[in-house]
Parts: structure tokens; sequence; C-alpha cells
């Protein structure tokens, strides 16, 4: 099984845009896909972290448009693909999509939560039709049981899906729940299964190698882990731990760390660490996206982040409900004032 | 009795029912047809037990009793109300279109009621429209120069049907197209989200706009304001954060928690389209000298 | 000697003794039993009102079948209950539930072996309309919490003697060309339905399998192997049996039977199918003889009364699953299970 080649997929440029608040620019985008091209990545992400149409008031603004900075990445690529991330409900097939193939895209990641895989069969499916590569995407996978995971991944296999990444979008799993759920889609389904890691509980390598071992052969990593919440797997420690057990792919360790050291270099103020917020807000299983536009309303209202993170966890918000931070602060700001008057009448 | 406005109901799904239960409830309405295609549907037995005439001739029934009707809610989908259409204007019938097809004015209540008294088919937008238009056309009223609006709707992943569900791009579109046409704002976005949770959560929807010079204290006035004008026919819609500033964003709130007719609470999206249909249908029956 | 309705009452109480926690979750809430009347019917509103009188449950039950009026009028202490609510009503034509509905117990179905032969059109079209009719019902309710469909251990088909317990995951295609398929093929159906439901929307729904039963309120009339016996026992006639008695069997004690099906609604894992049934095996002799033992002198048991060799056959389930995930245990076993049985036959109606 080791013998098999494993698929790289990059997506700092489009994960890491979380981590910067949205504010990637054509310059870091040029300089970090060179790298990525020569450390020989099988795909990069590029995009607004929520993908396709996503920058929004909503989400956050990106500084460059999207189209600018998928024509950046273009640019400098040549073995390596340009990927996207899709979630239907912000990106529409005849708009962004079509835009993104004009520019050259090779692969579309076509997202949605773990339970409502039937949104993505039109992207999929017009994707699949104009000759282009489209993968499913399940996110917030804490949220289902292994049994439904499978259930909704033959949905998208059925659309036409010729992979399906499992993402761990709220750092929330251990090792054996990624064992149990990438093992069994491993086991049933025809197109090859993927992992995408959060590392709110400090687990995204370890997940990662987790999902190897039972089959798994896509894997998203992150130069320096640059992502939402406490960052991604980073791709440096993956690569260099599937080298010491014996897993094979194209990239080059030392172009990998290379492109690490690059990222350290080019998002100095925004690489991600773990701390108390990101750790309550993987405990929570909320969306890890969510960590800036938290830490924000909480500062705004004068409450305690980690209460905001747990009251969203309560409430199982998905990625896209980013208004409802504004809402919970403003409830939490409520209630400690009603407790305030309550303890000094 | 006799005065009131004679409607039929075209599409007997969950939102023609739902409908069917408003038109029996109002004082204006009468519901002389409820016809679809499937006589053993939930809806057409629930029909059959509130004693509505049924058919299962569809557009053919329309025609059978054009002499009794005056109005036509069109609850099918787009691609059918693009075929019914032509033919309920050539029988002279009023067309309420809850469809995305477009064919006719863009009717949302609370903003151009009485200009729409006038066309011969309107089209009920989206939920998300109905929703989010009255907020944005306030707030384009008290501010020239708005940006950009953009409008954000959750809704319970069960209230979503298969229909929708395989076609979130044409919601997008519709509610982006209604959007742009009330408020006059160059540039405008839709954001829809299925939240899973149960249970159930009741619609929401945000308005954010991006504004120079925001009119803070007019805009309170001219948002609360359409609210109540809203709420007049939808007793569900309530304003749960009132225009604030935050990040140089304008953001304004509303949920909508559904009347529970035929559909569940939890379905604000589809009652308040429904209700909008029903309130452009009253306001037919009021001109035509009804109640 | 105890009445009917005393020994229902003392088997409700021996049921739920010390066993309450586990229903837990359905204290203060609304059910929804399709179905109501029948035999598992009858039992559950026992086991509930008993949950309502002895243990503070305030459970309120809505009761929807066609034989309400019928079953009030023989019940009566379960129709007057305040807290039962019976709709009477066809299954087919089911378009609404009540909204405050947070429970479903959908058991509604034709079991009557003698309509699979007479009547099979109907039996297909009432178990498998019958289920798409709630299940469509059931996605309009605002806060329901747990669906229980009740369909059959027979889903599993046909099963030989080398089968000693058969498991949920076990499969088993059988000819379905055959009127006599009917009735599972509907159960077959029905549980196909209703995950292609649960895949599309997302509803929460368990599935039991029930086996083979015994004990009060079951009719005498239906023609199963142990009510044959004991209705012939207790005429005084001969128990006679088509083979050699070698077909092997098992039977839950009616209590045990509601007792697990209300666990599987208050604990059941969602997408998941339980075994309902007893998992001690009795061969139809040694059944025979369990029941004689009770009269004096003793009916005769005749074997081989049949004109061909019978094929033997096995149907016992594995109820480790249940056990482990409901936390549920035989209460009741066969032999006290049909010596209950022949006592609440024996008994008067009241005391």
């Amino acid at each position: 099984m080791r013998s098999q080649r494993i698929l790289l997929t990059d997506p700092t440029l489009r994960d890491g845009s979380h981590a910067c608040s949205h504010q990637i620019s054509v310059h870091q985008i040029r300089r970090y896909a060179t790298a990525a091209e020569a450390a020989g990545v099988d795909y990069l992400e590029v995009g607004h972290g929520n993908g396709l149409g996503a920058s929004s008031l909503q989400v956050g603004l990106s500084l460059v448009p999207e189209q600018e900075m998928l024509r950046a990445a273009k640019a400098c690529l040549k073995a390596t693909g340009l990927s996207v991330h899709v979630m239907p409900g912000f990106a529409t097939a005849k708009r962004e999509i079509t835009n993104a193939m004009e520019i050259g895209v090779d692969l579309f990641r076509v997202g949605a939560h773990c339970t409502e895989a039937d949104l993505t069969q039109c992207h999929i499916s017009y994707v699949r039709n104009a000759g282009k590569e489209a993968w499913g995407v399940l996110m917030m996978t804490h949220m289902a049981s292994k049994d439904v995971l499978l259930e909704e991944s033959k949905k998208m296999e059925s659309y036409g899906a010729q992979g399906i990444m499992l993402m761990d979008s709220a750092g929330a799993a251990v090792p054996d729940d990624i064992r149990q759920k990438i093992g069994l889609l491993a086991d049933k389904l025809e197109v090859p299964v993927g992992f995408h890691a959060h590392n709110n509980l400090g687990l995204g390598v370890a997940n990662s190698l987790a999902a190897l071992e039972v089959g798994a052969r896509i894997l998203d990593g992150t130069a320096r882990g640059f992502g939402a919440g406490a960052g991604n797997a980073p791709l440096e420690l993956i690569v260099a731990a599937m080298r010491r057990l014996g897993y094979n792919c194209r990239a080059d360790l030392y172009k990998v760390l290379d492109a690490g050291e690059l990222a350290e270099e080019i998002f100095s103020e925004n690489l991600p660490v773990s701390n108390s917020i990101t750790i309550v807000s993987g405990l929570a299983g909320v969306f890890s996206g969510f960590a800036k536009p938290v830490q924000r309303a909480a500062k705004q209202m004068g409450v305690d982040p980690r209460d905001v993170f747990v009251e969203l966890g309560k409430r199982k918000v998905v990625g896209g409900q980013e208004d409802l931070i504004l809402e919970v602060a403003n409830e939490l700001a409520a209630r400690q004032k009603q407790a305030g008057a309550n303890q000094h009448p | 009795m006799s005065n009131r406005l004679k409607v039929a109901i075209l599409g007997t799904g969950n939102i023609g029912t739902d409908l069917l239960i408003k038109v029996v409830r109002s004082r204006l309405l009468e519901c002389r047809l409820f016809a679809g295609r499937n006589l053993a549907s939930p809806g057409m037995l629930k029909a059959n037990q509130l004693g509505v005439p049924v058919s299962a001739q569809s557009l053919q029934a329309i025609h059978d009793h054009r002499a009794e009707l005056d109005l036509v809610f069109d609850a099918t989908s787009a691609h059918d109300h693009l075929r019914h259409a032509p033919v309920l204007r050539e029988l002279g019938l009023v067309a309420v279109d809850l469809t995305p097809a477009k064919v006719g004015k863009l009717c949302v209540p609370a903003v151009n009621l009485e200009a729409c008294l006038e066309e011969p088919n309107v089209n009920m937008v989206s939920c998300g429209g109905q929703a989010s238009i009255p907020i944005a056309f306030a707030i384009a009223q008290t501010n020239p120069q708005v940006e950009y609006i953009e409008t954000i709707s959750s809704i319970a992943s069960r209230s979503a049907g298969p229909a929708t569900r395989i076609n979130l791009d044409e919601y997008l579109m519709t509610t982006e197209e209604g959007l742009q046409t009330f408020s006059r704002c160059p540039a405008v976005k839709a954001i829809l989200n299925l939240n899973p949770a149960q249970p159930c959560v009741h619609m929401q929807t945000t308005v954010l706009a991006m504004l120079k010079e925001p009119n803070l204290p007019k805009t309170r006035m001219a948002v609360a304001s359409v609210v109540k004008k809203i709420q007049r026919y939808v007793p569900g819609y309530q304003l749960i954060l009132p225009p604030m500033i935050e990040s140089n964003r304008l953001v304004v709130m509303v949920r909508v928690e559904g009347h529970g007719d035929y559909l569940p609470k939890y379905a604000g999206n589809l009652d308040i389209i429904n209700c909008a249909a029903i309130a452009i249908a009253e306001a037919h029956a009021i001109k035509r000298g009804a109640a | 000697m105890k009445s009917r309705l005393e020994q229902v009452r003392s088997d409700t109480a021996a049921v739920l003794d010390g066993r309450t926690e586990r229903l837990k979750p359905l204290a203060g809430t609304t059910i929804f039993i399709s179905g109501g009347t029948g035999f598992l019917g009858t039992w559950l509103l026992e086991l509930i009102s008993a949950l309502n009188a002895e243990h503070q449950f305030d459970i309120r039950v809505a009761i929807y079948s066609r034989s309400a009026p019928d079953f009030i009028r023989r019940h009566r202490h379960l129709g007057s209950c305040k807290a039962f609510r019976f709709l009477e009503g066809d299954i087919r034509f089911l378009t609404e539930l009540p909204r405050e509905t947070q429970y479903i117990i959908h058991a509604a179905a034709l079991t009557d072996r003698r309509l699979f032969a007479s009547n099979p059109t109907a039996v297909g079209e009432v178990n498998s309309l019958g289920t798409i009719r709630l299940l469509r019902a059931a996605c309009l309710l605002e806060d329901l919490r747990n669906l229980l469909l009740v369909s059959s251990g027979l889903v599993y088909g046909p099963q030989s003697l080398a089968v000693e317990r058969i498991k949920e995951e076990s499969s088993n295609g059988f000819p379905c060309d055959n009127p006599n398929a009917i009735y599972s093929e509907s159960k077959r159906f029905s549980e196909a339905f209703a995950a292609s439901f649960v895949s599309e929307t997302k509803v929460p729904l368990v599935i039991a399998r029930p086996f083979a039963f015994v004990g009060p309120y079951q009719s005498l009339a239906l023609p199963w192997a142990v009510t044959d016996f004991i209705r012939d026992t207790l005429a005084g006639r001969p128990i006679k049996i088509m083979g050699d008695g070698s077909t092997v069997r098992s039977l839950l004690y009616a209590s045990d039977f509601a007792y697990w099906i209300l666990a599987a609604l208050a604990c059941g894992q969602a997408r998941h199918a339980y075994n309902i049934g007893s998992p001690e095996p009795v061969d139809l002799l040694s059944l025979a003889k369990m029941i004689t033992q009770h009269f004096t002198p003793p009916p005769d048991i005749l074997t081989r009364v049949g004109q061909s060799d019978h094929g033997t056959t096995r149907l016992v389930p594995c109820v480790e699953k249940a056990r482990r995930e409901l936390g549920v245990q035989l209460t009741v076993p066969l032999a006290d299970a049909i010596q209950r049985t022949i006592n609440w036959h024996r008994a008067p109606e009241i005391s």
C-alpha cells in the first residue's frame, strides 16, 4: 500500500486567507506559488478562505479580487495544478466557476457541510461537463458519523466527483475518529479519499498520518500550517513524516522545507499559533475560520471570546454563518450586563 | 362571501398546500380550485378534507374553471411557470408567481405593492429576497451613497426541498436581481447557508452594506418603519439586530418565524414568500371592492 | 385468582421495576403511535399508562388507528386515560401528524397471516403506502426526536437450521415473485424507503425488527404456532403439529416486547436496526409440552399430522446489539411467559 503515491494538495493560499483576514497580496501569491511549484506539490489551492465567490462583508473581503489571485498563481505554475475551493451558496456555476475555468483552474474542490452533499450536484456536474477535474469536499466532518459521511460521499461520487476530501474544519477530531471515518470511506468508495486537518487540538499531523494509515491517498497541508484557527497540518512536517514512514509523493522534501521558510518570511505577521482561543474553538467544534471574526466581535462587545466559541458550538453553527458571531456576542454582552445589574442593585 | 377574490392554486406540493391554508383563512380570498397532477398527494388529500375543489388536470383545470376565477397562484416550478404564464395572461387571470421564473414584475409588498396591482403577472422573487429587500430598500432610501449591499440568509436544512437544493444558483441569481432592482445599488451579493442543526433553526437574514457617511438614526427609523409594514403581512418577521455599524459595515439582522400553517414554524423562508403572495392577492381583493 | 387486568398491571410493574431510567428521554413528551390498538399497541399503552401513574413520566400519546372506537370500548381503562388521544383514520390517507409530536412509533401494518393469503394486495398497499405517508408527514414536524419504524424479523428471509442466531447485518435474498412474500417484502420496502428518506431528510429514525411473541391481549384467532397450541389446549383439544416438531422459534413475552420497543424509541441510535425478540430457542414439540403441562390431564400432542415432510426452519434473533445499546434484557423466561399467558386466558375480565 505504501508504494501508492500520495497526492499532496497545498491550500496555503486559500486556507491561509482566513489567517490574515483575507489580506493575501499578489506579491505573496507569486512568491509562494513559485515555491510550491518548485516543491512539487500536486495542486496549489488559491483564493478566498471560503472559496470562489466568498469575498464578502459576511466572511471578509479579499484584498485582491479572486480572478487576479488566480491569474497571478496560474502564471507561476507548470507541473503543479491550480485548485479552487467552491461552496454552493457562495459561488455559482455560471459566474464564478466559468470565470475560474477561463483563467485555467485545473481542479475544483466542491464543498458542503458534511450532511449537505446534495447541494454540490449542480456544481460538480457543471465542472465535469466542462471536462475539468472535480472533487467533493465534506466539511466540519466531526459533526457526522462515519456512516453518514459514507452516504454523503457516495452522493458526491454519483455526481461525478473524482476524489473525496474530508475536512476537519474545526480541528476537533482525534486520530481514532479519522481512522474510523477515512478507513470506511477508503474501503467503500471507488475514488481516492483525502484528509484536510486543522491543528486546534495539536493533532493535525497525527490525524493526517492516521488517515494515511487507513488508506487515504490525498493529503492537504499548508506551509507552516498557514490556515484558519490554529492552522492546518504543516506541509513540511507531513512530507517529513511521510518520508520517515516510507510513503511516496511527488514533492521534494528540501524544496518543501524551503517553501516553509518562505511562508515564515512572507506571512510572518499572521502565522497561526495555538492559544487558549483556538483550543476552546476546537473543543467546541466551531469552524476554524471563525477565529478572527470572533476575536473582533468579542472585543467590540466586551465579552470573553472563549464564551463566544462555546455558545457558537452549542448552536452547531456551520461555515458561512459568520453573522451569528455578532448576534451571540451581543447576547452574551446583554447577559453580562444583566448579571452585573443583579449583583449591584 | 361572494365578493371575495376567487383564486386558484397551481401546484400541490408543500408550498401550494401551505398557501392553501392561508387562503382558506383569509377573509378576502376564496380558494375555488387546487390543481396539480397527483390526486393522491398529501396536499390534495388536505384540500379535499378542507372541502376545496381539487383537480389533477393542472393548467387545463384553470382553463375549465376560468369563469369562476380572478387570480392564480403558481407554486409549481420555474420551468412550468414559463409554460403557464402566457396561457394565464391570455385567459385574463392575474398570475402570482412563486417560482423563480421571473416572467413578471418583481413584487415585494412592503416596497412596491401599489405598483404591482396593475401587473398581469408578478413574481415573488425569493424567500431571502422577501426578507432582505425591504431592509436594503430602507437603507438605500436613507443613505444616498450606498456602494455595496450584501444579504445572507441561513435557513434550516430541512426547509429546503430537493429542487431548491439542487439549484442554489437560481436562488442566488434571483435574490441578487431583486436586491439590485429595488436598492439601485451598483454592487450586490447574496449568500445562502443551509443549517442542519436540530432542532431546526428559524430563518435568519442579515443585510450588510458599505456606505459613505451612513446616517444611522435615519436608517434606524426607516428600517423600523419598513419592519412594521412587513409585520402586517408576515406576523413572524422580527428585527433582531437594529442597524449598527460594526467594522465599518452597516449591519441589520432579521429573523422570520413561520406561522406553522401546513409547514413547520422553522420554515420561515417558505412562510414569508407565501405571506407576500397572499398580501398581493388581498390587495387585489380590496381594490375590487371585497370585504 | 387475579383478574386479567390485575395480571397485566403486575406484569407492567415488574418489567418497569428498576428499569425506568432508560426511558427517561420520553418523559414529558408527546408520542404518536400508528396502529396503536393492536397487540403491541395495547401493551405500549399499558406501559406508558404505568409510567405516567407510577413514575410521573407525563407522556402524552396520540393513537392513530382504524379501529380506535372499538378499542376504547374494549379497553376502558386505557380508552378513558386523559393522556391518550385516539384518532380514527386509515394510514393510507394520513396527511399530517399532531404538531406537538416528538416521538413516533410506526406500527400500523396488516400483520394477519390469513390476510397475506386472501388479500395480499391490501397487505402490500397498506404496509408500503402507510410507511410513505407517515414518513412524509413526519418530515413536517418541528421537534421530532426519534421515529421508530416497526419492521419485522421476516425481512431476513427464510433461514436454514444452520443459522443459530440472526444478526442485524445479515441479509438474505428470497423469492419475491410469490404472493406469500408480500408481507416480508412490504417490510423490506418500508425499510429501504426509510433509509432513502433518512438520506434525503436526515430525520432521526430507528428500525425495530420484531420476531415472535406471546402474552395477554394476543388474539388466539391468529394461526401462529403458539396461539394455535394455547387455543386448542384451552378448548381441551389435542395439539397438532404438522411436522415432527423440530422447527425452532423463540418467543418474547409481551411486557418485554413493549419495553424493548420503548427502549429502542428512547435510546436507539439513529439509522440503526435492532432485533426485538427472545434469544431463547424452543422447538415446537417442547413448546407444546410446555403448554400442556399446565393442564390435567395434559392433552395429547400429535406430530407429523401434515401430509409431506415439512422442511425444518429456525428463526431466532441475536439480540446482543439490543442488549448492548438499548440496555434491555429478557425478564420473563419462556416457561413463565407461557404460564402467565395461560393464566390470563383462564382469568376473569375483572375480579
